[in-house]
């Protein structure tokens, strides 16, 4: 066996290939939905809701001080549970055999992305001067108003770098949904290396997409940064 | 499903907990060596040399763009193929030093970052002080320089602590058996019973020790901001 067979890492790239959408898909979605949740999560903690705050307090220190890995395995074991005890107190149907295993990792990957990007939100917020905020009220625009045309516009200029360092940590994150039988970039060289023993020439492959993905994205945020900020 | 026994508890919360002296062992000793590697190559990516500066900028860029899983499985089985070349064998070495050999190199390039951006932010003329008052480079460095940038410094490396931490919990994959790894045999010599409950269990370890480690940043960043 040679110690790297370079042929056998080319030949094998197409079938890897093939995963790059599901990671994507799992990326994406925690994104966007992440980004709604933690922006409401943003808004409990901004205006200090008594009972929301606190536990908005609760829940992001408790996600960013456990493993991704703990928190897919909670949820993937953890939810079904939960869907059948709510079938036993109200009799409400609930397949839990039927949901997909990419179901509670996309749920896994947005409670995750979530706490991290309520943490932006609330800072790149913060970060707007409220004499912003004080002007908008003064042209007699509500609260939401001011919000979506004064302070998001700004915010967002400032929140972007670090979306970007969030997107491509759930890129790299999405390496660990094989541990809950979804099948990704990971998963595909895993099984491929498995059944050659041909694990350096399959991890290559990967790292190489992986690198490839998460340069792509810093180079489209760059691009976005720089759009965003010609318009001032 | 049954609940577990009391005893049964008791039990599982003493195997989980004789194994966190590892996790913080790996973690600490990741961070140790990942903070000189990460010295260097800060400095060489601060420096003059061309060459040197493309290269650390290409190992930094590979370390941050690929998931930390993979690089454990490029230097568990890739680095031993490749040292074979050298016809050196380290197949039977622990999977242990693979585990920290990874970490520290992972953690190396995020160190190399933080500790490259406290320097700029400490800025030029603090040498130029120092040196103006006849310290030579090391003095000016080690008096003057490394005490503010540990300032600046210190909120981050708090966060590539708490990351760190986190992520040894992917060594059991090439079978380091620290908290995570102990969790995952105990789930396997009982058939996955009480999935949930463990796992719960296990990640409010995880929290509690994050919690101390954010505690104990936040005690040195009071004293070291009290000498400002």
């Amino acid at each position: 066996m040679t110690i790297f067979n370079l042929q056998f890492a080319i030949e094998q790239f197409p079938a890897v290939l093939e995963a790059v959408p599901m990671t994507l898909t799992i990326a994406f979605v925690a994104m966007a939905f992440g980004m709604v949740l933690g922006f409401l999560l943003a808004l409990c903690r901004i205006y200090k809701i008594p009972v929301l705050n606190r536990l908005t307090i609760i829940y992001v220190s408790f996600i960013r001080g456990t493993p991704l890995l703990v928190q897919l395995y909670v949820l993937f074991y953890g939810l079904p549970l939960c869907m059948e005890t709510v079938h036993q107190w109200t009799g409400l149907h609930m397949p839990a055999a039927a949901v997909s295993p990419l179901a509670y990792a996309l749920v896994a990957y947005t409670v995750n992305s979530t706490a991290y990007q309520s943490e932006i939100i609330r800072s790149s917020l913060k970060a707007i001067d409220i004499g912003q905020m004080e002007a908008a009220y003064a042209c007699g625009m509500t609260t939401a108003q001011g919000l979506w045309r004064i302070v998001i516009p700004q915010a967002l200029r400032i929140a972007l770098p670090n979306f970007g360092n969030v997107f491509i940590g759930l890129i790299k994150g999405t390496s660990l949904v094989f541990a809950v039988k979804v099948v990704e970039i990971m998963a595909v060289a895993k099984v491929i290396a498995g059944d050659g023993y041909r694990f350096l020439e399959m991890y290559f492959d990967a790292s190489v997409l992986y690198w490839i993905i998460c340069f792509l994205c810093e180079r489209a945020i760059a691009v976005l940064e720089k759009k965003l900020r010609a318009k001032y | 499903m049954e609940a577990l026994e009391i005893e049964n508890w008791v039990k599982l919360i003493a195997q989980i907990t004789a194994k966190v002296p590892l996790t913080l062992v790996v973690t600490g000793i990741s961070l140790f060596f990942g903070l000189w590697l990460g010295l260097v190559i800060a400095m060489v990516r601060l420096g003059q040399n061309a060459i040197l500066r493309a290269m650390a900028t290409f190992v930094i860029s590979f370390v941050r763009c690929t998931p930390v899983l993979v690089q454990l499985f490029l230097v568990f089985y890739g680095l031993p193929q490749v040292l074979l070349v050298f016809h050196i064998d380290i197949n039977d070495w622990d999977a242990l030093v693979f585990a920290l050999l990874t970490f520290s190199l992972h953690i190396a390039a995020f160190l190399s970052e933080m500790i490259r951006s406290s320097f700029l932010a400490v800025g030029k003329d603090q040498f130029d002080a120092a040196y103006s008052i006849g310290m030579s480079y090391l003095q000016a460095m080690r008096r003057i320089i490394l005490p503010q940038m540990a300032v600046h410094a210190l909120p981050n490396f708090g966060n590539n602590a708490i990351t760190l931490l986190k992520e040894t919990s992917v060594a059991f994959t090439i079978g380091v058996v620290d908290m995570m790894g102990q969790a995952r045999i105990y789930l396997g010599n009982n058939y996955g019973m009480n999935m949930f409950e463990i796992y719960i269990l296990i990640s409010l370890f995880y929290w509690l020790i994050c919690i101390a480690i954010e505690r104990s940043i936040g005690r040195m960043e009071k004293v070291f901001c009290k000498e400002r």
